[in-house]
Order: C-alpha cells, then sequence, then structure tokens
C-alpha cells in the first residue's frame, strides 16, 4: 500500500463518516458540519488523485480551489439561515443588541457562553 | 454560437448591475430593468434557435481557444437553444406577473431572478462535469436565497433545503473525482468515446445519479421539495417548479444518454422507468390527499417528474432516439403549465383568502380566469389532445403499444393519467361547487389573473408546432 | 507498511479522530472546536500532498473564519437537546455497520480493480492516445500569461469555472442580505461605541492584520509564478478584516455604501467584461490575446481578490445593519 492509496482511503471514510454524521444528527449546525467532511473527504480524493504523477495535477488541485470557495460561501450562507430560523423559532424577532453582540465575540468569551 | 452566449450573458450583468445600483434603483424600476433585459435574452436565444435549425446540428466551442481536454466546452445543441429560449421566456412572463401584478416582491427578487437565468443559461450549454458542479450549486444557492424570501417562516424549510441541496452537489462531485481519476478528462463529449462499464465508472455513475435524483426531487428522493416549493412566494414556486428542478435533469439524462457506457444505460434503465412510475401514482396520492392547494401543486411536480424519469429510463434502456424528444416535451410542456398551476393557485388564494382546497368552494364564479386557467395547464398535465403533455405522452407511447411485450409500461403511463386526472379533477369539482360559495376577500387582480392563462394557452399551442417541435428535437444529434 | 508511512498514518488516523469529534463531540461547542481542528489537519495533510496552494486556502478558512462563523453561530442558537435527537437506538449501530461495508468496499474498489491500473499508472488516462491533460496544461503553459500552472488553469484554462464561481460568492451574499430585510437605517447604528475587546486581543490584532495584509499582497503577487493566487490572498484579506472588525478596530462595512458595493461586484464585472470584449473585438468568448494575457490575469485577479476579500467579510461579520440596504 503506498502513501496516495492510504489517501485515497481516507478520503472515502471521511466522506462516509460525514454521511453517518448526516444521517444519524438532528442537530443543523451538526449536519452542515457532517457536509463540511462530506466535501473534504472528496476534495482529499481529488488531491491524493493529483498526486499520482509528478508533478501534482494542477488541473485538480485547481478544481479543488474552485471548490473550497463553493463550499464556504454554502457554509456561510447555510449558518446564517439556520441562526435565523432558530431566531424566528425562539420568537425573538428583533436582532440582540449590536453593540453587546460585538462587545462579547474575544474567544475567552465565546468559550465561556457556550458551554452550557 | 454567439447569440447564445449573448443570451447568457445579458442576465448576468443585469444581475451585477442591479446589485451595483442597490436602493438607488426603486424597486419598481428593478423590476422593469430586469424583465426588460429578461427580453433582450430572449430576443437573443431566438436568434440562436434560428441559427441552430438553419445549421441542423451541434456547435461546440472550445472556451479560451485550448485544445480539446484542457478547456472547458460549451455545445450549442437544437435541445440547449431551445431551453435557452424557454427559461429566458418564463422568465419574462414571471418577471411581468411579479412586477405588476398586486402582489408585490422584494428588490433582491430581481437580483436573484436575473442570477437563476443567467446559471441556467450557464447550464444548458455547458459540456464539462465540473463546470456543471458549479451551475448545478449556483441553482441550488438561488433556489434557497429564493425561497428564504418568502420572509421568516420560510427560513426553516430553506435551510433543510440548502443542507439537502449541498450533500446532493456532493455526490455528484465525487463521481466527477472519480471519473477525472478514472478517464483523466472532463469532457461529456470526450468521456462519451472512453468510458467503459468497469467498477470505479459504475460506482461513479451511481453517486452522481444519486445525488441529481435528490436534486431533482426525483422518487425515492422527493421528499425535501413539497415543503420547500409550497413555502416560497408564488412567483418563485413557479420558477423553482418550472425550471429550477430541470437542470438536474438535463445533467442526468447527459450522463446517461452521452458519457456511460451503453451496456451500463441498459441495465440500469429500467431500474429508473419503474422508480419513475412510482413517483407517478405516489406523488399523485399525495396529491390527491393534500389539504392545502399549494402542496397540492407541489406534489403534482413529483408526479409529473416521473414521466420525465420514466422516458429517461426507457431511453436508456431501449436506446431509442424518439426518448429524447419524449423526455424534453415533458420537461417543457410541465414547465409552462407548472408555472400556470402556481400563478393560477396563488392568486387563488390571495382574493380567496384561504390556503386549502375546499375554500374553492365557486371558484368557478368568483375567480373564473385563474380557475379556467388552472383547468386547461391541468388538462395539459392529465394529458388531454390536443395539449403539449398529450404530445409528450404520445411519442412516449408509441413505442410501447408497438410491441406487446412493452405494454406493461403503457400501462404505468395510463395509471399515471388516471391519477392526474383525479387531483386535477378533484379541484375542479370543487370549483363548480356554487350552492357554498366561498366569497372572494378582495377583488380579483386582472392582470395576475391572465397572466396566469397565457402559459397554459402556450402548452396547448405546443400541439400546432408539434411536428416542427419533434423534428428540431430530433435533429443534429441532440 | 514501512516506516517512511508512519505519518501519513499519524496523520490519517488524527484526521478521522477530529472527523468523529467534531459530528459526536458531547457539547456542539466541543464539536465546532474539534471541526476547527479538523481544517488544521486537512492543511497538514495538502501541504505534505504537495498542493501548497490548497494548505494556505484551507489555513485561511478552514481554520480561520469558518471557526469564526461558527462561533457566531453558536452564540445566537439555543441548546440542543441530544446529540442524535429521537432516533432509535438500533438505526445508530445498523447504520455504522452500513457505512463499515460500504468503507471496506470503497478501500476495495480503490486499491483493487480498474482503480488501481487507472489510479497508480496514470498514463491510463491519456485522451484517447493523446496527451493527458497534465501534460497539455505543461505544454500550453508558455502561452497562457502566467507561469504558474495552478494559476493558470484557474485564471485562463478554466476561467469560466473561475468566474462562475465569483457569483457564487455573491449569490451566497445576496441570499444572506435576504434574512436582514430592509431595516431602515437604525440612528443607534451609527452611534453606536466601538465595542470594549480583550486588551492583549487588540494589540495582537494590531499587529496581526497589517501581517496579513502584506501576505495577502504577497501571495497575490506571487501567484502568477508561485503557489498562492486571488483566493488565497482574498481569504487572508478576509481574516485580517475580520480581526479588525471584530476588535473594533475597522468601521462597519455597510452594504448601502455604492464603493462597497463596487467592490462586491468588481471582480465578476471585470471579469464579465473581458469575456464580452473578447467576444466582441477577440477571438471568441474568454480568448486572451496573448501579448496580453499576463497583464489581463494580473488585472482580473486584483479585482478578484479584492471582491473576494469584502465579500467574504460580509458574508463572516455583517450585521443586519451593514447588509440591509
Amino acid at each position: 500500500m503506498s502513501g496516495l492509496q492510504l489517501y485515497l482511503i481516507l478520503g472515502a471514510a471521511v466522506f462516509l463518516l460525514g454521511l453517518h454524521g448526516l444521517l444519524m444528527t438532528t442537530d443543523s449546525i451538526r449536519r452542515l458540519i457532517a457536509v463540511n467532511l462530506m466535501g473534504a473527504g472528496i476534495f482529499l480524493i481529488m488531491v491524493a488523485l493529483a498526486g499520482r504523477i509528478s508533478p501534482p495535477d494542477p488541473v485538480l488541485h485547481a478544481l479543488v480551489v474552485t471548490g473550497l470557495v463553493v463550499a464556504i460561501s454554502a457554509t456561510a450562507f447555510a449558518l446564517r439561515l439556520i441562526t435565523a430560523a432558530a431566531r424566528v423559532d425562539s420568537g425573538q424577532s428583533a436582532v440582540p443588541d449590536k453593540a453587546s453582540r460585538l462587545a462579547s465575540k474575544s474567544e475567552s468569551d465565546v468559550a465561556e457562553d457556550s458551554r452550557p | 454560437m454567439t447569440y447564445a452566449l449573448v443570451s447568457l450573458s445579458i442576465p448576468l450583468l443585469s444581475a451585477l448591475a442591479l446589485m451595483l445600483a442597490g436602493a438607488r434603483l426603486s424597486n419598481r424600476n428593478a423590476g422593469i430593468m430586469a424583465i426588460v433585459t429578461s427580453l433582450l435574452s430572449l430576443g437573443a436565444a431566438w436568434f440562436c434557435l434560428l441559427d441552430v435549425a438553419a445549421a441542423n446540428q451541434s456547435i461546440l466551442l472550445n472556451l479560451g481557444g485550448w485544445e480539446n481536454g484542457l478547456a472547458i466546452r460549451l455545445r450549442l445543441s437544437p435541445l440547449s437553444s431551445l431551453l435557452l429560449l424557454f427559461t429566458a421566456f418564463m422568465h419574462v412572463l414571471i418577471g411581468i406577473y411579479a412586477g405588476f401584478s398586486r402582489r408585490g416582491v422584494s428588490r433582491d427578487f430581481w437580483t436573484l431572478s436575473s442570477l437563476l437565468h443567467g446559471s441556467l443559461a450557464a447550464l444548458w450549454l455547458s459540456a464539462d462535469l465540473f463546470n456543471l458542479y458549479i451551475t448545478l450549486e449556483l441553482l441550488g444557492l438561488t433556489a434557497v436565497a429564493m425561497v428564504a424570501l418568502a420572509g421568516k417562516k420560510a427560513y426553516k424549510p430553506a435551510a433543510n433545503y440548502l443542507i439537502l441541496s449541498l450533500v446532493a452537489s456532493l455526490f455528484y462531485l465525487l463521481g466527477v473525482a472519480l471519473v477525472y481519476g478514472r478517464y483523466g478528462s472532463l469532457d461529456v463529449v470526450l468521456l462519451g468515446l472512453q468510458t467503459q462499464s468497469d467498477t470505479t465508472t459504475r460506482i461513479a455513475l451511481l453517486v452522481m445519479t444519486a445525488g441529481l435524483m435528490l436534486k431533482a426531487a426525483l422518487w425515492p428522493l422527493h421528499l425535501w421539495l413539497p415543503a420547500a416549493h409550497a413555502n416560497a412566494p408564488t412567483a418563485v414556486s413557479a420558477l423553482l417548479s418550472g425550471l429550477v428542478v430541470k437542470g438536474p435533469i438535463f445533467i442526468l439524462w447527459l450522463l446517461w444518454s452521452e458519457v456511460a457506457p451503453v451496456d451500463l444505460a441498459q441495465q440500469i434503465g429500467p431500474v429508473l422507468a419503474v422508480a419513475g412510475m412510482i413517483a407517478l401514482v405516489a406523488g399523485g396520492l399525495s396529491a390527491m390527499r393534500s389539504p392545502y392547494l399549494k402542496t397540492l401543486v407541489a406534489y403534482s411536480t413529483v408526479a409529473q417528474l416521473g414521466y420525465a424519469m420514466m422516458a429517461l429510463g426507457l431511453l436508456m434502456a431501449w436506446q431509442l432516439p424518439q426518448m429524447h424528444v419524449a423526455l424534453w416535451l415533458f420537461v417543457i410542456a410541465h414547465g409552462l403549465a407548472k408555472a400556470t398551476l402556481f400563478l393560477a393557485a396563488g392568486e387563488m388564494q390571495t382574493t380567496l383568502g384561504t390556503k386549502r382546497v375546499s375554500g374553492l368552494r365557486g371558484a368557478t364564479q368568483t375567480v373564473p380566469v385563474a380557475m379556467f386557467a388552472f383547468a386547461v395547464a391541468g388538462g395539459s398535465l392529465i394529458g388531454l389532445p390536443p395539449s403539449g403533455g398529450f404530445l409528450a405522452k404520445w411519442v412516449l407511447l408509441e413505442p410501447m403499444l408497438s410491441s406487446p411485450q412493452n405494454w406493461p409500461w403503457a400501462f404505468g403511463v395510463l395509471l399515471g393519467t388516471l391519477v392526474s386526472a383525479a387531483y386535477i379533477f378533484r379541484v375542479v369539482a370543487i370549483s363548480f361547487d356554487r350552492a357554498r360559495i366561498n366569497p372572494p376577500d378582495v377583488r380579483p387582480d386582472r392582470l395576475g389573473h391572465w397572466l396566469a392563462l397565457l402559459p397554459a394557452l402556450m402548452v396547448w399551442g405546443m400541439a400546432l408546432i408539434g411536428e416542427w417541435l419533434i423534428e428540431f428535437l430530433s435533429g443534429g444529434g441532440v | 507498511m514501512t516506516l517512511e508511512l508512519m505519518p501519513d498514518i499519524v496523520l490519517g488516523a488524527l484526521l478521522l479522530l477530529m472527523a468523529w469529534g467534531a459530528l459526536y463531540a458531547p457539547t456542539r461547542y466541543d464539536a465546532m472546536a474539534l471541526f476547527v481542528a479538523f481544517g488544521v489537519v486537512v492543511a497538514l495533510i495538502w501541504a505534505r500532498l504537495g498542493a501548497p496552494d490548497l494548505a494556505l486556502a484551507e489555513a485561511a478558512i478552514g481554520a480561520g473564519l469558518t471557526g469564526v462563523l461558527l462561533m457566531q453561530a453558536a452564540r445566537q442558537l439555543p441548546a440542543e437537546a441530544s446529540v442524535t435527537g429521537k432516533r432509535m437506538p438500533w438505526f445508530g449501530s445498523s447504520l455504522l455497520f452500513l457505512v463499515l461495508t460500504c468503507a471496506m468496499f470503497a478501500a476495495h474498489i480503490l486499491t483493487d480493480s480498474s482503480f488501481k491500473q487507472a489510479g497508480i499508472d496514470a498514463s491510463a488516462t491519456r485522451l484517447l492516445g493523446g496527451p493527458t491533460v497534465p501534460e497539455m496544461v505543461t505544454a500550453a503553459l508558455p502561452n497562457s500569461g502566467v507561469s504558474y500552472p495552478v494559476t493558470a488553469v484557474l485564471l485562463n484554462f478554466r476561467a469560466w469555472d473561475t468566474l462562475l464561481e465569483l457569483l457564487v460568492l455573491l449569490l451566497a451574499l445576496t441570499g444572506v442580505r435576504q434574512l436582514y430585510p430592509g431595516t431602515p437605517q437604525h440612528p443607534r447604528a451609527n452611534t453606536a461605541s466601538p465595542p470594549q475587546a480583550w486588551p492583549v486581543l487588540l494589540s495582537w490584532a494590531r499587529f496581526l492584520a497589517p501581517l496579513l495584509v502584506l501576505l495577502g499582497g504577497f501571495l497575490l503577487w506571487r501567484g502568477a509564478s508561485g503557489p498562492g493566487g486571488a483566493f488565497q490572498a482574498g481569504a487572508l484579506l478576509a481574516s485580517a478584516a475580520v480581526m479588525l472588525r471584530l476588535t473594533g478596530l475597522l468601521p462597519p462595512l455597510r452594504w448601502s455604501s455604492f464603493l462597497l458595493r463596487l467592490a462586491v461586484i468588481l471582480g465578476a464585472l471585470l471579469f464579465l467584461g473581458v469575456a464580452l470584449a473578447s467576444l466582441a473585438f477577440g477571438d471568441g468568448w474568454l480568448v486572451y490575446p496573448t501579448q496580453w494575457a499576463g497583464a489581463l490575469i494580473i488585472l482580473i485577479e486584483l479585482a478578484a481578490t479584492l471582491s473576494i476579500a469584502v465579500t467574504l467579510s460580509l458574508l463572516v461579520i455583517g450585521e443586519s445593519e451593514d447588509l440591509s440596504s
């Protein structure tokens, strides 16, 4: 078994793990993470395939760069949609006060807020 | 080809201009601009169609002038020129409806619909698997953003729709990666000359098919569609059902009719055809039971896509060129009819102030034009002669009836027809109940109702040019 | 198994561990942190597989922007009831079994059948006996206007993909703007005092942000001849902007400003303009004249970098006041 094959299998494994997570979890954020894992698995397969020749296949690298842009755009949109949907669910119509939202964005604060 | 590229770039430019203008352009002017650009694009698409009809063959263009395999290739076939025209027409029509009927839309609708127009045009023209992936993502994101236009209550269905749509495109992308790994090419035409039915190709095609079926809401992966389509604003529902779900079907058709090796297509074809038959019946039954009008129309999309899938499956199984024609006639007839159904349903809902099917009592008297449009378009869905739906069904049935071993398929079509008739007549029958009329809340919006009727008349008009359409679609190697 | 595979095996095991944790960690916050860590491991793997462009892009996105996005979302969401919700207990194990079977099957096809021949001996990917696509790239590189093959593919050979990708970014932004409909300009928004950030973070941001901007510029410049390019530079610039914005050092980015809107669409507009101009006056859609190719690519990359940076930062940190028109 060569290193490339190892990465091919790893890519497939990450994809399938993501799929498993997608079917198993119910929280939208976790499902979104699952989708991102599936994407990462595919990119891994593509980059491993690019490494079959030396120097690596530039076309596959370019395709993955394009794929990454698409993935980050879609992820950002999805996260905003999920939070908007949750805001509607909790009946909290107004967006929280901007100053307070920004103020608590330093990392230590975020960590404390989100821990139950 | 130049006309096709112009037809493609006009809506994209218009979307960029609308974003740049922002609030400087009033909502109404933004709408007028979007409609005018759609009209220009429609004109370009018309000249493009004439070009193709004159050349009577597909035109290939290597972007950037690079050699085959290196460049992304665009292909203008008779089918893609027809789809360009169809897309532009639907945008003009629905744009006029959205801009001038009583139910207003927000400014961002115009940006999104222009982007949708551009992405669809890019999809019809593309002949490169990865490029198709990007157009697929564009299409999916536009559709989600448009569903979210309906406001707060639509955010949750939109979020679910987005996650499913992302998963579906990833399945497709996995297949693209495997295909490139196996054959070292992304070009549809080149791949068609190379593919063999080995394990990798099989897996690649199967994951791509699964992803595309999920995107197109083909049975059994259709469960997301009614929630998303029924929750969107009326104009958006019409665009989603009439156009957006057709994009993945186009790619599916491209994969199986060109990329896949013939023996593999022959193995998988019957499975798809059976799934299409089940979709026809299951979708139809759900439509029949649905208490809400828009959900009924959305389920009818699931059912009608069953015809398209059946035509595709039989095309793969029998390798008969006339199945191409049947498939695309179905797609266009369904697109027109569905535009009418959603516009009419939306108009009746607003006028009568109810979302329920049972609220349509006496609709023939209170909202006669919209109800007439609904019934006329429904007639095409059922396949009454001489509508476009009938034309498509006739082309589909012909080879089935000619040899006795194919009669079970004909039975499936018949069953589908009966179920479609049942849910359309359910609505029509209630509307004739003039004894207990549900009085309208507001005066009917004349323009909206007549606009809803227009595509229904066009789908019946398709029969007039039926012979030409069949010849055009079967010419030029599709 | 030879010793030289050890780093790969360790990276792989780490990757799977992070992936599992990102899905099934007991709290949502842990899951997010592990997902960010997953991004870092992916970047390492890409560096190891000889894809420095991707390693850069992944580091800027996976570890930076996605992290901020997730944390913001986490703060606005209610706590989740349970990880796997109402699913039956047997569902999980049978699904896991199915996934394992699929994984074994995948391992089988990837190592054992036709894929192996094609996979290990890339000569099987020749197009009908002609040269392979990477060979074509090498052959066409001198005429492409840049000397780095990945940039040449992105901005020249497959420029149409890149143009559509810029539209995807715009679309995501338009979609996000939908969610904050028509909030009128609030007087409070204009007078909001700069938020108080953690002092250490503040000084770090003052130091890091210019560095990121410099690095972004360097990457853009280097994209013509080495790893780097518009997207990596744009992502880095966006991280700098996000950091400055979060510490209150950058004024709000307002959609109502014409210049901002221009910056957002500039990349796609210029690209489309070049395509149309080449159609009208040149040899065809997206055919660059050879002597101008280099200059045109640099110009498009500059505009695209600006658009990507502004759009990504709006996507990540745009507040409702910023996004509504």
